[in-house]
């Protein structure tokens, strides 16, 4: 039977349907048949997307996957990728989703560290790639008024990241990459929080663990909250050290001025 | 600086010589031992980010000379480029000064998705009206010609009522793109499909053509008499294709070629060794033109 010629447009949705839900309806009257069917020739296309996805998947979680086991992260995979297609061709950006997706997925919610672990690879994995920038030069903190200071608003380096987490997905984290054992059978992996700092040192990424204090005033400053609002808020610990070391450290690369000092503009 | 400052051609220019397609688990190597490579060529999408990979390919960039080759810029998604993955790559463009920027006569994007594969475009006059406007805002935004590729295909539409060789002759025609002939892949969808792969290359404008690339490629069988070729870019260049390559270099004369190997990565060397066998081909066709011009 002789059917209508698709519109490009239509061909190329009908054969992204064809790989990402195996319906070949809109697809298979389109192929040449010939020594193969449409869906052996569709296969091989298949195989391709699924795989390809599954290894930008277990490259940016590595530890994730050494826990699960490699048979059962591809099967994981396969279900996410369902769900959660790229938005970019830059594969370094596939993935935001899938700490969600572990969080939610039934057959391992015993694991209960899991997606935790998950949340720290992906924050691991936006350090290790995110674009390059100068550190402020704290000379032009200095040359400012005290006044003007207090209403400094930082912007953080692109790859600093702060993370609260319900288990020790640092150490966990650690130990499975580093492929410890006896680290890792040493760790309690009750819930409990721990506050992470993850950037990119000229070195590679590192994690620290932070006070659940520093981490808050860390956090406020990276999201743009004045210094002296910041610095207010930070009684129980020497926030000035630590916002020097944040400096020093090139975790902040300019500012502006807030209108007020102690509120959000 | 003025980023769109014409680069040194000296410096800048890919040789008519064999390179090899550079891969993460060689960038140590090649920044310490310095290899005597003619030139690498990196894939795009690896280097839009910042951090290591892309200081990385400045440190090689100062010392050789470096291709952009690119899967993700879909030219022939139905619905247009992604601005914001074309602005991304003009600032590696910017960056990098690459001899040669690349891509693929294929698409990857639909419904705003990339696909993560190189799909195959029905050869119509519609999708080439499509190639050829992405191909031309390609050029348009990144000030600069770019080479656009044949693909291995494993299908072919029923709609199609235009030869791929005749397409692609086409894109260049109408874009003033040049052609990137991957002859592996010429040998893979000619087996595929039943085409003939000398009559593919015949067809090509020799004038157009401004880079080849090799690689390897997998036969699977499908069941005891069908079998698919597949560019897996996982072996050695097979020695059909290296038949179809002097071929090529016969009908186009030295052109840059590159070596790729994407899969089971080999030992720096095995590519080097690769791209020595090239290099010999290309000298046989130079010695080849020069006794054709002296008789």
């Amino acid at each position: 039977m002789e059917v209508a010629a698709p519109s490009l447009l239509e061909l190329q949705r009908a054969l992204r349907a064809s790989l990402l839900t195996h319906d070949d309806r809109g697809i298979s009257a389109h192929v040449v048949d010939a020594g193969m069917t449409p869906a052996e020739r569709l296969d091989v296309y298949r195989n391709t997307f699924a795989s390809v996805l599954t290894t930008a998947l277990r490259l940016s979680y590595p530890a994730a996957h050494r826990l699960v086991g490699a048979e059962f992260f591809e099967g994981a995979a396969r279900v996410f990728i369902e769900t959660s297609l790229p938005r970019s061709a830059c594969l370094d950006d596939y993935g935001d989703e899938f700490p969600g997706f572990l969080a939610g997925f039934e057959p391992v919610s015993s694991l209960a560290y899991l997606a935790d672990v998950a949340r720290l690879e992906w924050a691991v994995c936006r350090a290790l790639h995110a674009p390059d920038a100068e550190p402020l030069d704290a000379q032009r903190l200095v040359a400012l008024a005290e006044a003007e200071r207090a209403r400094v608003s930082f912007a953080p380096h692109p790859s600093v990241n702060l993370l609260r987490v319900d288990h020790p997905a640092d150490l966990i984290w650690r130990a499975v990459l580093e492929e410890d054992d006896s680290a890792l059978s040493a760790i309690d992996p009750c819930a409990r929080p721990v506050w992470l700092l993850i950037e990119r040192l000229p070195t590679g990424v590192e994690v620290r663990r932070m006070t659940q204090s520093a981490w808050r005033f860390t956090s406020a400053l990276c999201a743009g909250r004045p210094l002296a609002a910041a610095l207010d808020e930070a009684r129980d610990f020497d926030a000035p050290v630590l916002l020097a070391d944040h400096l020093a450290a090139g975790r902040f690369i300019d500012f502006s001025l807030n209108k007020r000092a102690l509120n959000f503009p | 600086m003025d980023s769109h400052a014409p680069p040194l051609r000296t410096r800048d220019s890919i040789p008519a010589k064999a390179g090899v397609g550079l891969r993460f688990r060689h960038h140590q190597e090649v920044l310490e031992a310095r290899p005597a490579a003619a030139w690498f060529e990196v894939h795009t999408e690896n280097y839009l980010g910042g951090g290591s990979a892309p200081a990385c390919l400045d440190a090689i960039r100062r010392d050789y000379p470096v291709s952009l080759h690119g899967t993700g810029l879909s030219l022939g998604s139905a619905e247009g480029l992604d601005p914001a993955h074309l602005a991304r790559v003009r600032e590696l463009v910017e960056r990098a000064q690459p001899g040669l920027v690349s891509e693929h006569l294929s698409f990857s994007v639909a419904a705003g998705n990339y696909l993560a594969d190189l799909l195959p475009l029905p050869m119509t006059e519609e999708a080439l009206a499509s190639v050829c406007r992405n191909v031309t805002q390609v050029q348009d935004h990144l000030k600069r010609r770019m080479l656009v590729e044949n693909p291995s295909t494993y299908l072919q539409f029923r709609h199609s009522t235009i030869p791929e060789w005749e397409f692609l002759a086409e894109v260049a025609r109408h874009t003033g793109c040049g052609i990137l002939c991957d002859v592996n892949n010429i040998y893979v969808s000619a087996c595929n499909h039943g085409w003939r792969a000398s009559a593919y290359l015949a067809a090509l404008p020799p004038e157009a053509v401004g880079e080849i690339h090799l690689a390897g490629h997998s036969v699977r069988r499908i069941d005891e008499t069908r079998t698919l070729r597949i560019d897996d870019h996982g072996s050695h260049v097979a020695a059909e294709v290296w038949a179809l390559y002097a071929e090529a270099l016969a009908r186009f004369g030295p052109v840059p070629t590159l070596i790729e190997w994407d899969t089971d990565v080999p030992p720096l060397v095995v590519l080097l060794e690769e791209a020595g066998h090239a290099a010999a081909l290309i000298e046989e066709a130079e010695s080849g033109s020069r006794r054709a011009l002296a008789a």
